[in-house]
């Protein structure tokens, strides 16, 4: 009797999981409703508990010898001077740049992107997938496709988001695709995240033509033909590049810049790719998704306006692109209108 | 009249009794997730750690059979399905299986008795991870098992032993506080 019970009780549930897989996949965010009320409860819980196990942890590495924190200190303060000398360097190559970008106006300022600092607040125990959650949600302007960052380098890319949490995919796991170049030569690849070389530290680089010019050492940065990822992040330094087996493609590795073994914070990127593709396709939702994107004007904002105004223009709508003009009510865009 | 005032008050205790169960076991879910959310992944020497949900939902399986071992398995699977994206009812599905099955066993349960706990563990941890193998990797084309059963798999299932052996110790005893 109560075995026969349990046994339709079994079916049915069954048949209901079933049920939810098939539709949560024909149909996205179906669920989400539901994830976030009970994200809304966990997540605090969540990140009490991770903030006592860090408290514990932090103390048991204070107790790390004091001589090899001196050792680094003298080796950290020669890296200093070099890093000074350098940055001396780098700021008067920048001013050039700044001089030269603004005569040739180029406006997409690489590495301006608006950022988040969010902490990792729990990661997948298991091995098989390498996603994780932050304690970032809509609520702090994150949302879906967003780029996560940690130590200059590419993390991963939100998968999902709650009122106050996100869960995030990293670059290194089985799933994830990324396309990248070669920082020199702007050649185009495929870097993959494969579970085994993961253990080696190491991600795979694919799909990369035959007569591309990408080395061992070669920096390799997301590609700016990329839907999802904004163009020119750090993702990691190529290594062991050779041609395939049919001799039509060449293959090789990847070495991560960021360090997934010990990510505890990081920083998500929130300007998204696809909201370029809009500025640029539709003039009609161009204020609304610029004052989604910039909610403060800055010198970033300011570029993305001289970028779109001529844009409007080329769509021959006069009216529209005078008030455009006035509401943006920059130098620079009436100077961009001026010569056409 | 004073043995069914006496009844009543034996079945109002009973029910309050269950109530406390409920409650006991609910957090007990909640706290493991948690642990294993956010505690294991942090401990740097930790490769690999044991699957608490899964320990949990077939122990309880096997220890209060199909029904409840199920309902637990479900929710423990929900709370998985909550925590990642991807297609929902995907954990809740093999907690599900896993807890009826092992309801099965319930009727060779003995207190002291290690060895079928033990089987069940590396039997239930098989099939988890087979399944999840199946539907996430071997449908993108990844055939190469023997590396995954090494690397992950084995290293899991062993973890996973270890704790269901020491919370067996414990589970024993607890249960039998709770019993009287």
């Amino acid at each position: 009797m109560e075995n026969r019970k349990s046994k339709y009780v079994f079916i049915v549930l069954s048949v209901f999981c079933v049920m939810m897989i098939v539709l949560s996949s024909v149909k996205d965010g179906l669920m989400n409703p539901i994830r976030n009320t009970i994200g809304y409860v966990l997540v605090p819980l969540q990140e009490g508990v991770n903030r006592v196990g860090f408290g514990i942890y932090d103390q048991l590495r204070e107790r790390k010898s004091l001589k090899e924190q001196e050792e680094q200190n003298k080796s950290l303060q020669e890296k200093i001077d070099v890093l000074t000398e350098e940055n001396n360097v780098l700021k008067q190559n920048s001013e050039e740049l700044k001089k030269l970008r603004e005569l040739y106006s180029l406006d997409q300022n690489y590495l301006q992107y608006h950022k988040v600092a969010a902490r990792v607040i729990a990661k997948d125990s298991e091995n098989w997938f390498q996603v994780f959650r932050i304690d970032k949600g809509s609520r702090d302007g994150i949302r879906v496709d967003q780029n996560v960052m940690a130590n200059g380098g590419l993390v991963g890319i939100v998968t999902d988001v709650g009122l106050n949490y996100a869960t995030v995919r990293s670059i290194i796991d089985d799933e994830s695709r990324v396309s990248c170049m070669g920082i020199q030569t702007s050649d185009n690849c495929i870097v993959a995240g494969d579970l085994k070389l993961y253990e080696e530290g190491r991600l795979r680089i694919t799909n990369m033509k035959k007569d591309a010019v990408i080395q061992d050492g070669d920096r390799i940065v997301t590609s700016n033909i990329s839907s999802k990822f904004m163009p020119g992040i750090l993702v990691g330094y190529a290594i062991g590049i050779e041609e395939d087996e049919k001799r039509l493609m060449k293959n090789g590795y990847l070495i991560p810049a960021a360090d997934f073994n010990d990510l505890s914070a990081v920083l998500v990127i929130t300007d998204v790719k696809s909201d370029q593709f809009q500025t640029k396709d539709s003039s009609g939702a161009e204020p609304a998704a610029l004052s989604e994107t910039n909610p403060e004007s800055s010198a970033g904002s300011s570029a993305a306006e001289g970028e779109n105004v001529p844009v409007v223009e080329a769509g021959s709508l006069p009216e529209s692109s005078s008030s455009e003009g006035s509401e943006t009510s920059s130098g620079e865009s009436a100077e961009s209108s001026a010569p056409q | 009249m004073g043995e069914t005032i006496r009844l009543k008050g034996k079945f109002s205790k009973k029910l309050k009794n269950r109530r406390v169960r409920l409650l006991i076991h609910a957090l007990s879910l909640i706290f493991a997730f948690l642990i294993q959310t956010s505690v294991f992944p942090l401990i740097p020497f930790l490769a690999e750690s044991p699957n608490l949900l899964l320990v949990l939902t077939f122990s309880f399986g096997f220890l209060h059979g199909n029904l409840p071992g199920m309902l637990y398995g479900l929710f423990a699977g929900l709370l998985m399905d909550m925590f990642y994206s991807g297609p929902f009812g995907f954990y809740s599905f093999i907690f599900l299986l896993i807890g009826y099955f092992n309801g099965f066993f319930n009727r060779f349960y003995y207190e002291e008795y290690l060895t079928l706990p033990i089987f069940l563990c590396v039997f239930s941890e098989l099939i988890y991870h087979i399944y999840i193998y199946t539907f996430r990797f071997l449908v993108r084309a990844r055939l190469d098992l023997p590396y995954y059963f090494a690397h992950i798999i084995f290293p899991s299932t062993v973890f996973s032993l270890i704790v269901t052996v020491f919370l067996y110790r414990f589970f024993f005893s607890a249960n039998r506080r709770m019993a009287d």
